[in-house]
């Protein structure tokens, strides 16, 4: 089910396209909103923002190509998102008491093209400062978002985070970056 | 204070420990001196060093230390520091040496075990009473070192146990696990987790046994899962090993745990991945090791369902889904733990994934469960902080346990018997009894 799909997480294959200014607006608004959901912790608007095959992946080496053969700090389905969603709201979840608050600043959305399937692909740049109990933690890295064309938007197919320090010894990552 | 034997002997009760053992920053510093300085301790496994020159590095309690493959092709476990004027020779993390280590501060040279080989301009030292030949001027290896089927343990006492001895009767777990390959070796593949726990290093050994925690500690994560489950209309394998510690106290009663000498032992299995019968992934498994051992002997390793096993000061090998818990003491309440899962060579590719993903699930940093644990340790941390209390309470099913051969078990699977264990072997090293 994690293991055995057919999923596509390359990015460096890609076509080049030029879009309207409006358009590369639109897809910025729609990185900004995607964050700022997450730090308003809306669990429900989020996940509506996920194709139905979509994945989550914060890769634990960096360039690593590939959530196949080695492991991932996170390589979620759309069931264990909403496992998570289910987790992080429990009453009797003594991690989420205090709950994490997160803050974003997501910034350099650039459009790199388009990949085999049509989807777009775009690279963005984030800062996140989140705060439980007695620890201010920053972590920061690039986003790349795979967006398949939906109505007037998009939805997401592959959300990537690529953390600086992604090798780096962590505490329990319990919200999604 | 200063601790005296007598003041030691009296933090360990036969049914409870003085909190101190956990907070006390002195006490901490005895335990890298007597147990980390004495016991077998897991350096690493040689499959991360496969070539002559490739060096691992880790921490034996509070030493950095290097393992290496020598010219000789044997893994050498090294202090990291150079005899000239102590700077590390190699920076935390893995690499290839080449034929020799070479300082990058002096240019000093030493072969791949440590010997000394060279320092510059050799006429500056003339007359001097720098000699090549004295260990005062090579890196210094750990006392001793052995390797049980790819597993290097390092000790820094010269004297003591046989390696084979001092695992005793969790032998067995590094066995099956070595088994379940139809080759019977093992390897280190996929990356290794590190996690920080802001607690004290005895808590995560004593949770490990810790059946009564299970149902009350992961409840948000395993009435999710079944929630969960629910809604998908199926309880794959995914959310089932999530499930598991939701199961009600009458289950857990019922296991046994082993506790042995030295602060070791295991406990049965809580879940299986699936029966050769109906899972497929265990079926093409079986059928590997059926291959390589004939049906009897494959069924009797595929039956050894234990879950965590603990080899004490070194962590915590899972054999069913191949992983390898490497719990490293950092300060009296911090604690590094290494997650490293292991390929049976041999053994169909999908057994390595299913090991992925237990270990993207059940041991990442990002993992639904291990929040849990954490918090949990945390608190212990902090609450034995006040004044609330001197004593960490051990009395469930004390004075029922059952002599083994080099151990105890214990009549009931609720029992703190693994942690009576654990403080009995403590008190030993602390002692110097062992």
């Amino acid at each position: 089910m994690l293991f055995d799909i057919d999923f596509d997480v390359s990015t460096d294959e890609k076509k080049d396209i030029t879009v309207p200014l409006e358009t590369h607006h639109r897809v910025q608004q729609f990185i900004y909103n995607e964050a700022r959901l997450l730090d308003e912790r809306q669990w429900q608007r989020w996940l509506d923002l996920w194709t139905e095959d979509g994945m989550y992946w914060i890769p634990q080496q960096h360039g690593q190509a590939s959530p196949f053969d080695h492991i991932s700090l996170c390589w979620d389905n759309g069931m264990l998102r909403e496992l998570r969603m289910r987790t992080l709201e429990n009453p009797r979840n003594w991690a989420q008491q205090p709950i994490t608050h997160t803050s974003r600043v997501v910034g350099s959305v650039m459009i790199d093209g388009t990949d085999a399937d049509g989807c777009l692909i775009v690279r963005s740049a984030f800062h996140l400062t989140e705060w439980r109990k007695d620890a201010l933690r920053h972590m920061a890295g690039s986003y790349i978002h795979k967006l398949v064309a939906h109505d007037d938007s998009w939805r997401i197919r592959l959300k990537q985070v690529n953390l600086v320090n992604c090798d780096d010894v962590h505490g329990a990552i319990q919200v999604y970056l | 204070m200063s601790y005296s034997n007598e003041s030691i002997a009296g933090l360990v009760r036969p049914d409870s420990v003085h909190k101190s053992v956990y907070t006390d920053p002195e006490i901490f510093q005895l335990e890298m001196d007597r147990i980390y300085g004495h016991a077998w301790i897991y350096a690493g496994h040689e499959s991360q060093v496969p070539k002559v020159g490739d060096y691992h590095t880790t921490r034996i309690g509070d030493q950095d230390v290097i393992m290496v493959r020598g010219t000789d092709n044997k893994v050498h476990v090294l202090y990291n520091r150079c005899p000239h004027k102590g700077a590390m020779l190699v920076a935390r993390g893995d690499g290839n040496a080449g034929k020799f280590f070479r300082c990058p501060y002096h240019a000093w040279t030493f072969k791949l075990d440590g010997s000394h080989l060279a320092a510059p301009i050799r006429r500056g030292f003339e007359g001097t009473r720098f000699d090549p030949a004295s260990p005062e001027f090579s890196m210094r290896a750990l006392a001793r070192v052995e390797n049980y089927r790819g597993f290097v343990f390092a000790s820094q006492a010269a004297e003591g146990p046989s390696l084979s001895d001092f695992l005793g009767g969790v032998r067995s777990s590094i066995d099956n696990l070595c088994d379940r390959s139809p080759e019977g070796e093992v390897e280190v593949a996929g990356g290794v987790f590190k996690v920080m726990q802001p607690s004290n290093w005895k808590v995560f050994y004593e949770n490990l046994h810790d059946t009564m925690h299970a149902n009350v500690t992961h409840e948000s994560s395993y009435t999710s899962a079944r929630e969960q489950a629910e809604a998908y209309g199926s309880m794959p394998l995914e959310l089932h090993i999530m499930d598991g510690n939701g199961e009600p106290y009458d289950f857990w009663e019922k296991l046994s745990l082993m506790a042995f000498d030295y602060g070791h032992g295991y406990m049965e299995g809580i879940f299986n991945p699936g029966a050769i019968e109906t899972d497929p992934i265990t079926r093409s498994h079986f059928e590997s090791l059926e291959a390589a051992y004939g049906r009897e002997r494959a069924l009797a390793i595929l039956g050894e369902n234990r879950h965590n096993t603990i080899i004490y000061g070194s962590g915590s090998p899972h054999t069913v889904f191949q992983q390898f818990r490497v719990i490293r003491p950092i300060s009296v309440d911090r604690t590094m733990v290494e997650i490293q899962t292991f390929r049976l060579k041999g053994a169909p590719e999908a057994i390595f994934k299913r090991g992925l993903m237990y270990a993207n699930l059940i041991n990442s940093p990002s993992s639904n469960v291990m929040p849990d644990d954490i918090e949990l340790y945390g608190r212990c941390q902090q609450g034995n902080q006040t004044r609330g209390g001197d004593w960490v309470s051990q009395h469930r099913y004390a004075g029922t346990d059952k002599p083994i051969e080099g151990g105890m078990t214990s009549i009931n699977g609720t029992s703190e018997l693994p942690m009576r264990n654990q403080f009995q072997a403590w008190k030993q090293y602390m002692l110097g009894e062992i």
